[in-house]
Parts: structure tokens; C-alpha cells; sequence
């Protein structure tokens, strides 16, 4: 014989109300909710303006656990202890949300704020600063004069330089990949992923070790741009791969069912099929290097003069540029440091919105 | 009339073909495909090389004893001991603040955030892993450290009696704590990604059942989402693990380097990390020799980092998702 359960009996068994989360929220749940959020901040305000205890200790050491608290007992009162570790979650999750944006908004911030006095001074905005090079100008030289006009044209030289030889080979091995298929494939795509791993200051060693402790050449804009290619290679490899991943095989099948070979299937049809979408990887792969320090320091040094010759002498680029003025002790250079920061990062982030836009473009294409 | 022979059937699937230009290009195609193990095994040589002068010269207490008086006196003396464990040290550090954060922020993302907030935060996210390291280290010395070190100092008053937060010296920059909270906020944006990826690839046929069930948020994390992403989120840990392991520049202006080792004191201020010492001495270096044992110094660097990375690469492989 089958009992049938009302509803009844069976919040009576459970101790808990059935759920239906369908329906709007009852008033009690949300005047609990209302309670658990503003009260914790409420006293804590209130703490906060009447002792000297500092904003980030209070955060941590005292609104965090209040605030799991309060939510702790307004889900216990209101959906009894299943609720309770749900609103612990909840917390938890949007505390560590507001940690990593508040970092990100401070480092973002903190570049506009010190940078933009290298950029901007009461004579307006200082073109100076974006094109002039550094010679005759010592840490102590006032901020209209000299600039890192230099090291931008130094920063592209050796970006360039990698592109030239990283992107055709990251290319390549994304066509071997997707394209060739030969039997090494696992094997390739695992040497590129451990390749991937690569310190950056390995790759300036290896640089280092080969061509100029050899004696084969000076640090310059060439040596740079070969250790920035090691780092940009896999990445290069690796969006490239997954675009032509994108490719329908029918382009390829209807290709080589109209009679074209292999090479003009690869350089025809998917090549420029997936335009977008390796210009995205170059992208990429520029950005991944741009502001990588640590190989330039070994292989490019610095330099103080406008150099256009990529090989002899040593040449200075936007990230060793800020290195070097950091760690003079004058607060004009360190103004430099964070005016040099903060047009790096302007570069990275147009770089990282042009992916997007590329990316989002080449998503509506094939899918 | 018999039909005339046709041609035997190609194989779509390889490349595999008679016709001469197209050989020509594959050969050139898989020639370039292997410039990635040929680099590695550059890198692998030229700093062996090193790397086995400095053992022959230094005997195993390179890797050993903590140790670098090169330029002073006849016998030079290095050991790197201090330097690695600190890498590691200021690693685990680094872990314990972004493995909680990395999580949560990915749960945040594929669990609780409406759709809108969900991709916003991605990008923001991405956003993060693209901001160069040198960028990072100029915010730590000048924003990071003053307010850290007051916070270390109210560590140190009020929990001074547990072993990792004492300090002697009084001085609270340049400690391990503030360069592995850079690290921390470093591998954030990496750990996120993949956990986020793995976690968002959870059937949702089992989060229906599971919550169909009556599972609240935790049960079905606990039960359903985290064990499925387990593999995957291990192994994005070790991916960030990999990217901390090797990081120089975001750590260099923050971290006192001392030739000595400093077990467990995080917030005393003495650290090491190979990448720096290299950067660091690298600068002032007094000869081939003491050039050769910086070289010797990357090439266990370059080691380690690439058996985390290759690890992580394994089980992030295995659990199927897509290499990225």
C-alpha cells in the first residue's frame, strides 16, 4: 500500500519549510538579508570613525568575521543550518570578488595618479616625455626635458624583431598541428606547452649564453628580441592553434575536392579564413612580452641615446627603462618610472582590447 | 573499355601526399613545429653546461649550503640552498593566498554572478593576468610595503608567539610575506581561469539532479562541481605554481635577498629566490666564473619550473580541457 505524503508531514519531519524557488522572495527573508548586510558595515563605521584601529586591519580582523556572522545566523533563522554554509560561501565569494578588484583597482590607480605627473605638468601636456630620448638629462633634471622617447622606439625595435621570428614559426607549428598532422603532433604540442613554462629570465640567460658570452655579438635590440621570442612562440603557437581549430573541415574537404594541393589549401583557404583570428594570436603574443623586464636586462641593457641600429649596441626598451629610474633615489626619476609604467600599460591594454574585439568577431564567425 | 585507373584514395585526415610541392611544404611546416624542443634543448644544454662546471668546481654543496663569496678572497664559495628554498617559501605563500581567493572568485563567477557580472569579472580577470610584472613590482615598493609593513608589525605584537611570525630585527620591508603576496595576486588571475573553465564545464544535468535532490549552493559544490574540477583546478594551481616559481622582476624591488636561509620567518626581513639573485647579481657580477655559476643557478631554475609546468600541463590534459 503507497502513502501518499502531504506537505505538511513532510516539513514536519524535516523541521524545514519545502522550498520553492520559484516564488519571489518573502518579506522575511529579505528584511533578514537587509539586516545581515547593513549591520555589520553600520558598526563597523561606527568603530571606524570613533578608534585610530586602521581601515584595512578593521576590514579584515573585524567586518569580515562579523559580516559571516550576521549572514550565519540570518540563513540559520530563515532556512535553517543548509542555508547557513550557503551564506558563508556567499560571503566568502564576494569578499575575495572585492579583494582581487580592490588590488587591481589600487595597482591601476596608483599609475594614473604618480604617472600622470610625468605626462602633465603646468605647462600642459608634456609631448616631451613621449619623444624625447634621455641624453643630457641626469635624475636630478627637471621633468619638461628628456623623456622615454627613446625606449619606445627601442621597445618596438626588439618587439618587431621577435614578431618577425616568432610569429611564422608559432604559425607554422599551429599548421603542423591542425594542418599537416603528422605523427608527431602529441609530441610537438607537448614541447610547446613545456616551452610555454619558460622563466622569463631562463630565456635571457640562454640568449646570453649563446650569443653574447660566446662573443658573437653585444646586448642589443637583436639578442633582445631573440629572448622575447622564446616567450612569445608558445603563445603564438597556442591561440593560433585553437583558431584554426575554428576552420569548418568542409573548407578544407571542398578545397581539395576542387583538385588544390595541401600547401594551397593551408596558404588559400584556411589561412585567410582564420585571418582574424591570427592576427589575434600576434596580438597575443605581443602582448605576452611587451612588458617583460627580466631578459631585456641581460641581453639589451640600456642605453640613453635614440638607437635605430638592431645590432652592436646595447639599446634601451620601455620596461628596463622604468627598472633603471626606479632605482635611483630621486623623486624626478621615480616620477619617469611611473610615467614609463603608465604608458606601458596604455599599450598593453589597447593590445588586450584589440584582441577582444578581433576575438569576439572571429566567435560570431564560426559558431 | 575498362575505366581508366583512378587515382588511390587520399587520406583526409594527414597531409600525406605525392604531390612535390606539397612535401616540400610539409617538410618545411614540421621542421618549424620542432623549433620548440629545439630551444628547449638549447636551454637544456648551454646552462647543463654551466651547471655541471659549477657542480665539478663547487661540489654537490652548490645546490646544498647557503653560501656566495665569489669576488673576494682565492676560492670562491656559492651554494644556492637558501635561494631555492626561498623560491619555494615565498611560492607557498604566494599559494595560500590565491588558491582560497582563486576559488572562490571562480565559484563567484560560474555559480552566483548573473550572467552580465560573469563575463565582465572573465575579462577583468584577463585583464589582470596582462599587467606586466614590472608594473607589479613598482606598486608593491611604493603602495604595497608601507601599509604591509604596519601590518606585519601588529602581526608580529599580537602573534609574535607563533614560530612564522616573529621578527628580530624590528624591520618589516623586504620580507617574504609582502613579495608572496605579490605572488599571491600574480597566479589569482592564472588559478581563476582554469578553475573557472572547469568548474563552468560541470554537466548541468548533475547540478539539476543534485539540486532537484533539495542540495543547497554548498552541498552541490561540495559534493558534485568541486570533485569534478578537481583534476583541473590541481593542476591550475600548479600552473600559477610554475608562473611563481620563475618570477623576477615583480619580486626584486620588494624582497631583501640574504645569503642565508630563513626557514619559516615570514615576516622577518630576509628572503632568496633564484630569479632574482640572478637579476640582482647578475648587475655587479665579478667574472666568467661567477657569470657561469649565475647560468648554473637558471639552469636548476629552469629545471624545476619546467617539471611543475609539465605536471600541471599532464593533469590539466587529463581532465579533457582544452589546452590553453
Amino acid at each position: 500500500m503507497t502513502q501518499v505524503l502531504d506537505r505538511e508531514q513532510i516539513a514536519e519531519w524535516s523541521g524545514q519549510q519545502p522550498q520553492r524557488p520559484w516564488t519571489k522572495k518573502p518579506a522575511r527573508l529579505q528584511a533578514w538579508i537587509a539586516v545581515a548586510a547593513l549591520l555589520p558595515s553600520a558598526l563597523v563605521a561606527l568603530i571606524f570613525t570613533y578608534t585610530e584601529i586602521p581601515g584595512p586591519i578593521l576590514l579584515v580582523a573585524v567586518f569580515f568575521p562579523l559580516q559571516l556572522l550576521a549572514a550565519g545566523i540570518a540563513a540559520i533563522a530563515t532556512k535553517g543550518r543548509q542555508g547557513a554554509a550557503d551564506s558563508v560561501i556567499i560571503v566568502l565569494s564576494v569578499g575575495a570578488t572585492l579583494f582581487s578588484f580592490i588590488i587591481l583597482t589600487s595597482v591601476l590607480g596608483s599609475l594614473i595618479v604618480r604617472g600622470i605627473g610625468a605626462l602633465w605638468g603646468e605647462d600642459g601636456f608634456r609631448s616631451s616625455f613621449l619623444f624625447q630620448n634621455n641624453v643630457y638629462i641626469n635624475p636630478s633634471t627637471p621633468l619638461e626635458y628628456g623623456g622615454l622617447g627613446h625606449a619606445v622606439i627601442g621597445t618596438v625595435l626588439i618587439v618587431l624583431i621577435a614578431s618577425l621570428i616568432a610569429v611564422p614559426i608559432g604559425i607554422a607549428t599551429a599548421i603542423y598541428i591542425t594542418e599537416v598532422r603528422g605523427r608527431a603532433v602529441p609530441y610537438v604540442r607537448f614541447f610547446v606547452q613545456a616551452m610555454s613554462g619558460i622563466p622569463s629570465i631562463v630565456a635571457g640567460l640562454f640568449i646570453l649564453t649563446v650569443l653574447i658570452v660566446s662573443g658573437a655579438m653585444n646586448q642589443s635590440a637583436f639578442a633582445g628580441g631573440l629572448a622575447y621570442a622564446i616567450l612569445m612562440l608558445p603563445t603564438v603557437a597556442r591561440t593560433a592553434e585553437e583558431v584554426l581549430r575554428l576552420i569548418p573541415e568542409e573548407l578544407r574537404t571542398g578545397a581539395l575536392a576542387l583538385g588544390s594541393t595541401r600547401a594551397r589549401v593551408v596558404l588559400r583557404v584556411v589561412i585567410p579564413a582564420a585571418k582574424t583570428g591570427v592576427i589575434t594570436a600576434i596580438i597575443l603574443g605581443v602582448a605576452r612580452v611587451i612588458g617583460e623586464t627580466a631578459p631585456l636586462l641581460l641581453t639589451s641593457l640600456k642605453s640613453d641615446q635614440t638607437i635605430l641600429n638592431p645590432l652592436g649596441n646595447p639599446i634601451a626598451a620601455l620596461p628596463t627603462y622604468i627598472f633603471d629610474n626606479v632605482a635611483l633615489p630621486y623623486p624626478g626619476a621615480v616620477t619617469r618610472a611611473w610615467g614609463a609604467a603608465l604608458v606601458l600599460m596604455i599599450l598593453v591594454l589597447i593590445l588586450f582590447t584589440l584582441a577582444r574585439i578581433l576575438g569576439r568577431d572571429r566567435l560570431n564567425r564560426f559558431r | 573499355m575498362a575505366a581508366p585507373p583512378t587515382e588511390t584514395r587520399r587520406d583526409l585526415d594527414s597531409a600525406a601526399t605525392s604531390h612535390r610541392g606539397d612535401r616540400i611544404f610539409n617538410r618545411g611546416i614540421t621542421a618549424a613545429a620542432f623549433t620548440a624542443l629545439l630551444v628547449l634543448a638549447g636551454i637544456a644544454i648551454f646552462l647543463g653546461i654551466a651547471a655541471v662546471e659549477a657542480i665539478t668546481t663547487q661540489g654537490w654543496s652548490f645546490l646544498f649550503t647557503t653560501e656566495w663569496k665569489v669576488d673576494q678572497g682565492d676560492e670562491p664559495v656559492a651554494g644556492i640552498w637558501g635561494m631555492l628554498y626561498g623560491s619555494v617559501l615565498l611560492a607557498v605563500i604566494g599559494l595560500v593566498i590565491a588558491v582560497p581567493v582563486s576559488l572562490l572568485l571562480s565559484i563567484f563567477i560560474v555559480f552566483l554572478a548573473p550572467r552580465r557580472l560573469a563575463r565582465m569579472m572573465t575579462n577583468v580577470i584577463d585583464l589582470m593576468a596582462a599587467i606586466p610584472s614590472i608594473i607589479l613590482g613598482l606598486w608593491a615598493f611604493y603602495l604595497l610595503t608601507p601599509p604591509a609593513e604596519q601590518w606585519q608589525f601588529l602581526l608580529n605584537k599580537y602573534l609574535g608567539w607563533i614560530p612564522i611570525f616573529q621578527n628580530e630585527s624590528g624591520n618589516f620591508n623586504g620580507t617574504p610575506f609582502i613579495a608572496g603576496f605579490v605572488l599571491g595576486f600574480m597566479m589569482i588571475p592564472i588559478i581563476t581561469s582554469v578553475s573557472r573553465e572547469v568548474l563552468g564545464r560541470t554537466p548541468p544535468e548533475l547540478i539539476n539532479a543534485a539540486e532537484a535532490l533539495g542540495c543547497s549552493l554548498w552541498t552541490m559544490l561540495r559534493h558534485v562541481a568541486l570533485p569534478y574540477g578537481r583534476g583541473g583546478i590541481v593542476g591550475g594551481i600548479m600552473l600559477g605554481l610554475g608562473r611563481a616559481l620563475g618570477e623576477t622582476i615583480a619580486i626584486f624591488f620588494v624582497l631583501k635577498l640574504v645569503y642565508d636561509i630563513n626557514w619559516y620567518k615570514i615576516i622577518e626581513s630576509e628572503g632568496g629566490s633564484v630569479a632574482t639573485l640572478i637579476v640582482a647579481t647578475f648587475g655587479e657580477v665579478s667574472g666568467p666564473y661567477e657569470l657561469n655559476l649565475l647560468l648554473a643557478a637558471g639552469f636548476f631554475l629552469f629545471v624545476g619550473t619546467l617539471a611543475v609546468n609539465v605536471i600541471a600541463n599532464l593533469i590539466v590534459q587529463k581532465t579533457g580541457r582544452s589546452e590553453r
